[in-house]
């Protein structure tokens, strides 16, 4: 038997019958269209996360403060509070450690911040100009800090969009403005570019200063909290990694790397923790909406097995004209994978717009992969097969006989 | 040619086994109008299943043109149905809601002829069953019960078979219409030279064959009742007069036979051809 006669026939069976094929089909649509728009909200999602995770800066390894350590013994005083950083060892990265872009120390704390009339409880960030490079800020209004603000100890302060909003009003002129951080006076001379983000970790509710100044007028000591290092290129930051490690551990004179004083994070783990987090989700979704193809495949079975009692005598013809088992077999096999393949084919389409409807009403940026598509057409096809299997067999193995006496 | 050697076929349900025949022999040849005929349960349905390849013999051996067909696998019995028999059935079976053509070109299908050749040879086998042309692309439940009898003769021919097997083919029809689905058939037997195998319950309708084998409780009685049959080689139109003047003849032969079948008073039993 031709493959041209086979469809055409399968084609006039399932016509035959459009209500019932189509809602048979609507099982397998829904299954499909559901995976589809799942993976592409997982997806996107994914991406969202790790588009955060970039605008933290480019290349990113932040060393941090470990422990602290006492004489003999170990006090657990939480990750970060030692103060075991200094000014000299982000010079020292700088000076011996290769591939390095920039970087860039980091003294922080929580302040009480005074303007004339308004008053917030803010962090203010103690920073260098190389800072715009490594954690990507950009100013909307004025300028940065400068390395004369630093080497001068100046007393200026450069407002995240959500803290001038707060002290000066929103749309009102911040740049000039007087504040007082911890009673002293800054002068504001910029305002950065907003990051976006809200609630807790509002990248834009902050206030940089120059580190200098931070240290001399805020937190009152020689210690930095954070060192930022950008690394030149994706491709080196293990390296680059590995050496700060290494040149730290010397020059704080730790053997054992267990117990080193410090911590180095590397964005690109915070991004693969993250992505491995929003796989999860991704493959739970799938799996739930997997449920409703594998429901939608039964249906595609009952249907068939009541096609094949109710076309009983056909199969009889057809067996007596010269059909052979395996004719009859691929007939209903051929009739429940297109169920399946049409069933698939507009499923991905609803998928696909359910999904574009997602991105156009800016809840997420959905994004739906080849893979994901290529996927739930073998499924679907694979459905067909695996479901349609039992009715066809049913349908070959049915004696002629038999089969041409059935009322 | 058929031969049947002395078949049996017994079936087999848990604890009952029932011989539906008994060992039957007979031969039939090439060109032969035969119609095998008997009452419900005489095992004619079970021989006309061993005959049209849809079932094996317990025992014995079916030769059809020569070949032991008794002891194929089921896909070899469908070899042998799709290229050397042609089946008319009681109930049609032709495929709802599908065109004529479509209907006489579905055993070509399965042969894998291309759609030009199995359009020429169903509008041929059209021809010969008679249907007229305009009803071609008619669906088939369009149909009146003799036009789709001659359909589904048409598709009992499109295939050249050797033997057409027509089980009580008149079954469902009334006596006109039977009357012309039967000339047909002697028509596709004495001007195409078609071997017609004709299963029927009904003495009136054996008739129309050349040769009747009689079947009872799984054994052949044949009392070999033959039909001089005027030759037709002329045009439709004279169909009708031909199965008339066929029928005349034949009754007042046979039907004494019938009558006093009970009594068993039989006619001499004529020799079967061999």
């Amino acid at each position: 038997m031709k493959t041209y006669d086979l469809l055409q026939q399968t084609y006039a069976a399932l016509s035959g019958n459009k209500v019932r094929s189509g809602l048979t089909m609507l099982g397998i649509i829904i299954g499909i269209a559901s995976v589809i728009a799942m993976t592409a909200i997982g997806q996107g999602a994914q991406n969202s996360i790790q588009a955060s995770i970039q605008s933290i800066g480019s290349n990113l390894i932040i060393v941090m403060p470990g422990t602290e350590r006492g004489p003999g013994f170990q006090v657990s005083a939480g990750r970060g509070s030692a103060q075991s950083l200094t000014i000299d060892d982000a010079n020292a990265i700088a000076a011996n450690v290769t591939n390095i872009e920039a970087v860039a120390p980091q003294v922080s704390g929580r302040y009480q911040v005074t303007a004339p009339g308004t008053n917030t409880n803010t962090s203010v960030d103690g920073v260098t100009s190389s800072y715009t490079t490594v954690r990507n800020v950009e100013v909307a209004d004025g300028s940065f800090i400068s390395d004369q603000d630093v080497a001068g100890n100046a007393r200026v302060a450069v407002l995240g969009p959500t803290t001038s909003d707060d002290l000066f009003g929103t749309g009102s002129e911040a740049v000039g403005q007087q504040i007082r951080i911890k009673g002293q006076p800054f002068r504001v001379i910029g305002v950065t570019v907003s990051k976006g983000g809200s609630g807790f970790s509002n990248a834009d509710d902050v206030i940089y200063v120059p580190i200098s100044t931070a240290q001399l007028l805020l937190s009152g000591n020689k210690y930095v909290n954070t060192i930022n290092v950008s690394a030149n290129d994706a491709q080196n930051t293990t390296q680059v990694q590995n050496d700060i490690t290494s040149l730290l551990l010397e020059r704080h004179h730790i053997s054992n790397p267990a117990s080193a004083d410090f911590n180095t994070l590397n964005q690109s783990d915070i991004i693969a923790t993250a992505s491995s987090v929003t796989g999860t989700f991704t493959t739970l979704l799938a799996a739930v909406a997997g449920i409703s193809l594998l429901v939608g495949g039964i249906g595609i079975m009952n249907m068939m097995l009541t096609t094949v009692t109710e076309r009983t005598r056909e199969i009889g013809l057809r067996k007596a004209i010269g059909a052979k088992k395996k004719d009859i077999n691929r007939q209903f096999l051929t009739e429940a994978v297109m169920l399946t393949f049409l069933g698939g084919l507009i499923g991905v389409a609803l998928g696909w717009l359910g999904s574009f409807a997602i991105t156009k009403l800016g809840v997420l940026d959905t994004s739906v992969s080849l893979d994901s598509v290529l996927l739930a057409f073998g499924v679907s096809a694979a459905i067909g097969i695996v479901f349609g299997y039992y009715p066809a067999k049913k349908a070959a193995e049915m004696s002629p006989i038999d089969a041409l006496r059935y009322e | 040619m058929i031969e049947v050697q002395n078949i049996t076929k017994v079936y087999k349900t848990e604890d009952v086994e029932f011989s539906a025949l008994r060992g039957v022999s007979f031969t039939i040849k090439d060109g032969e109008f035969v119609a095998i005929m008997g009452p419900s349960g005489s095992g004619k349905s079970t021989l006309m299943h061993i005959l049209g390849c849809l079932d094996t013999p317990t025992n014995g051996k079916y030769l059809l043109d020569g070949k032991d067909v008794s002891t194929l696998s089921d896909d070899e019995l469908a070899d042998i149905r799709k290229n050397k028999i042609g089946f008319v059935f009681q109930a049609f079976n032709l495929l709802p809601r599908t065109t004529v053509m479509a209907n006489v070109m579905l055993p070509l299908v399965y042969d894998g002829i291309n759609a030009e050749e199995r359009e020429k040879r169903a509008e041929k086998a059209l021809a010969s069953a008679g249907l007229d042309k305009e009803y071609f692309t008619h669906l088939s439940n369009q149909l009146s019960g003799g036009q789709i009898q001659r359909v589904a003769i048409a598709r009992a021919l499109v295939n050249q078979p050797s033997l057409i097997l027509a089980d009580e083919p008149t079954g469902n029809l009334d006596s006109k219409t039977s009357e012309i689905v039967l000339g047909t058939f002697q028509k596709l037997n004495t001007e195409l030279g078609r071997t017609v195998v004709l299963i029927t319950h009904e003495q009136d309708i054996a008739e129309h064959a050349d040769r009747i084998l009689f079947i009872k409780d799984g054994l052949l009685e044949e009392r070999g009742t033959h039909v001089k049959r005027v030759a037709n080689h002329n045009a439709e139109e004279e169909t009708a007069g031909t199965v008339g003047s066929l029928a005349s003849p034949s009754k007042i032969r046979v039907l004494p036979d019938h009558k006093n079948n009970k009594g068993e008073a039989r006619l001499p039993t004529l020799p079967a051809k061999k």
